[in-house]
């Protein structure tokens, strides 16, 4: 570190770091007590003062309804901006190492950008968009650059040549057997997949890591008992037992993020219980043990910032296996039919395929490539966050 | 502890895993209220008759009126002597039907399953050995593009370019096919390709990133040194430590796909085994059957587990049973 600009020792804020108080909080804390105030505000007006069908706007005039997924939803986007995004800003050094092992990745920097993509889409996509509408006379345009005998679509939206209809820039992946065009469908199931994947992790990090200092903290018997209930959930038949539960209650797709989160975070939970009986036995612990640091501040300050980033490479590889489960329950016409997701679509698409693939061809390449996205960003993160677990991972 | 104390505390200990699921599984099933007290209210109601006598009475017929532990130890009863009731839906015992389901399962699961823990480490350790050259790269595509694509999407994407375009296989899934026939091979090719594919990408990985460690090490250079063929050394000095790791992933891997992917391959093709037994008991509302194949699988993936650790301990002499 012999640079002008590099982080000095004898620079240290000592305000910053002698913060001491539980209650003495950060600006990312104060940040997102800011920002969740007023949602959770909302989320109380939306549910003891509007009507059962009545839109959470329209005391403004939108006629945008939000339901308590899409809270949670915005809960978890407050989460990651004040505690995964602004840290990194503050951070400008750490930063530029991460993303300096990051781009060596190729591949994962186009996941990255394939990732950012559907995120931004899901978000904004659903608020500028209107809802795909039924609209039978349009079923089965072809997409764009693309053609099919005119006998196939009821009208011909694009020109007609040579006994073929073309496709066009108005349903660019043209339109499903309802006439709902597939692309507005593959935008707004963006949003379900972004839902599924921050819901998840947010549920699986939390309690993986409460239940994992916890047992290591406890020790004795009671870690005993808590890493045997481990071995229960993860050896737990996830999949099936949500047929059951839908079998015998029914489900949305709220109960299905629940149940399924509710059973992922056995590896976490095993991964902080190791890490924080091996970091207890280092030095720093026991200076800062000395200095009079409580359990909480070793946890909080210590013990979570250093398995950070294999919570995250593993939170990353486990977004795809919700993706494809939610798909296939879809898929099989069980879960939740008015859920516009991806595997909705496919399933729509299926009795079709003949003769319209691109119905079910469109929502699976997409589905394809994120669940290969999110593969290929959490090998690098691996990589990039963690060097010493190269090896031994995977 | 010795191997045999072990392997009984390992036992004893699936046992009670197992007993864990069916409990939750019984209290998740005794708070729903029943679809068939249900139908059957409903039943009454339609032909005009007391809807809620209707109900006692079935409820009655079937023990539901008894407390909860007695329907409790009953329950479990019934589950552990394998009485596990009459599907109304196939108006069969629900012991049959999955055996009868079992057998078009196997048909197909057990090529997948050989395919996967031959070919996986084999091609795993041969791109090891030819790191960083087109065919390494090669077969960590295959390996990336086979656990990202949907099982369920490639299947119905083979059988539209196979089944509709090229009309090389049949599209529908014959039951009379003889097992060792021509006919039933090819039938089976593409359900098999399809999860062999998905299957096999986390095993090249695992085997491939395990044995790169090998390639280098001691024993390796000891081994050519003294002029051992490559063949040789590979099989012996490099696979099997690398199937040691392995084998601590794969079994769960693999139960954890089976359970999820059998029912999506077997609705796609055609196929009435396990997997398509289940959706269908789920949408007749079968409660037996529903019942009869989710504990089932859930046997078979505790049963898995169990052998895997037990085959672990055997397999590495390392392993020593104290701390566990």
């Amino acid at each position: 570190m012999a640079t002008e600009d590099s982080e000095r020792f004898d620079q240290v804020d000592w305000n910053d770091l002698s913060r001491s108080g539980r209650f003495d909080l950060s600006t990312n804390s104060i940040g997102m007590l800011l920002t969740t105030l007023p949602l959770a505000l909302l989320g109380v007006y939306d549910w003891r003062f509007t009507g059962q069908r009545t839109p959470t706007f329209e005391f403004i005039g939108l006629e945008r309804n939000l339901e308590s997924l899409d809270f949670f939803f915005i809960f978890t986007l407050f989460l990651a901006f004040w505690y995964l995004v602004l840290p990194l800003y503050q951070n400008p050094r750490m930063t530029r190492y991460y993303w300096k092992e990051f781009k060596r990745n190729r591949p994962a920097v186009v996941s990255l950008g394939w990732l950012g993509i559907v995120f931004v889409g899901g978000l904004v996509g659903p608020l500028v968009m209107n809802a795909p509408q039924q609209d039978l006379f349009i079923a089965y345009q072809p997409p764009v650059f693309t053609s099919v005998v005119d006998t196939t679509p009821a009208t011909c939206v694009g020109e007609v040549m040579n006994g073929r209809c073309y496709g066009t820039w108005q349903h660019p992946l043209g339109t499903t057997q309802g006439g709902k065009d597939v692309f507005t469908m593959i935008v707004y199931g963006m949003t379900i997949s972004m839902q599924i994947a921050f819901i998840t992790t947010t549920i699986v990090a939390t309690i993986g890591i409460s239940f994992g200092t916890l047992s290591a903290y406890a020790g004795g018997w009671v870690d005993e008992i808590m890493m045997r209930f481990v071995d229960i959930i993860l050896s737990f038949p996830t999949f099936l037992m949500f047929l059951l539960i839908l079998y015998i209650y029914g489900a949305g797709l709220g109960m299905f993020i629940v149940v399924f989160s509710l059973f992922a975070w056995g590896g976490t939970a095993r991964y902080i219980r190791s890490k924080s009986l091996s970091i207890s036995e280092e030095e720093f612990i026991k200076a800062s043990r000395i200095s009079g640091a409580s359990t909480y501040q070793v946890i909080r300050g210590h013990v979570v910032p250093n398995a950070a980033s294999s919570i995250i490479t593993q939170l990353t590889l486990l977004i795809p296996g919700f993706l494809l489960a939610e798909a296939q329950l879809a898929f099989l016409g069980i879960g939740d039919s008015t859920v516009p997701s991806w595997g909705q679509l496919i399933s729509a698409g299926r009795s079709d395929l003949s003769f319209a693939p691109w119905i079910v061809l469109a929502p699976g390449i997409v589905l394809f490539l994120t669940i290969l996205a999110f593969n290929f960003l959490g090998d690098a993160l691996l990589d990039a966050l963690n060097p010493e677990a190269e090896a031994e991972n995977e | 502890m010795g191997f045999g104390r072990y392997v009984t505390a390992r036992v004893l200990w699936a046992a009670v895993v197992s007993l864990i699921i069916v409990t939750i599984t019984f209290l998740l099933l005794s708070a729903a209220p029943n679809p068939a007290v249900q139908r059957a209210a409903t039943q009454a109601a339609l032909q005009g008759g007391d809807p809620a006598e209707a109900a006692e009475r079935v409820r009655e017929l079937r023990g539901l009126d008894q407390p909860l532990h007695v329907r409790y130890f009953d329950f479990i009863r019934s589950v552990y002597t394998l009485d596990w009731g009459w599907s109304v839906s196939r108006s069969q015992p629900v012991m049959e039907a999955v055996t009868q389901a079992l057998y078009y399962t196997a048909q197909y699961s057990i090529p997948w399953t050989i395919l996967t823990i031959t070919l996986g480490p084999l091609v795993g350790v041969y791109s090891a050995a030819n790191m960083y050259s087109w065919k390494d790269h090669a077969a960590t595509g295959f390996a990336f593009f086979g656990y990202a694509i949907p099982n369920f999407f490639f299947g119905i994407i083979l059988l539209l370019i196979f089944g509709v375009w090229l009309e090389v296989i049949p599209v529908i899934y014959n039951t009379s096919a003889p097992v060792f026939s021509v006919e039933n091979a090819i039938q089976l090719s593409v359900p098999v390709f399809v999860l062999v594919t998905g299957s096999i990408g986390a095993v090249m990985r695992v085997s491939r990133n395990e044995s790169a460690e090998f390639q280098n090490a001691d024993f390796m250079k000891t081994a050519k040194a003294k002029g051992v063929s490559p063949l040789r050394a590979y099989a012996y000095h490099v696979m099997r430590p690398t199937l040691v790791p392995l084998s601590t992933t794969l079994v769960g891997q693999l139960l954890a796909l089976f359970l999820g992917s059998s029912l999506l391959v077997e609705v796609v093709f055609g196929i009435p085994g396990l997997g398509r037994l289940t959706y269908e008991a789920l949408l007749a509302q079968d409660t037996n059957l529903v019942l009869g194949t989710t504990l089932f699988f859930t046997f078979v993936a505790v049963i898995g587990n169990l052998l895997e650790d037990i085959v672990f301990t055997v397999l590495d002499p390392r392993i020593s049973y104290d701390d566990r």
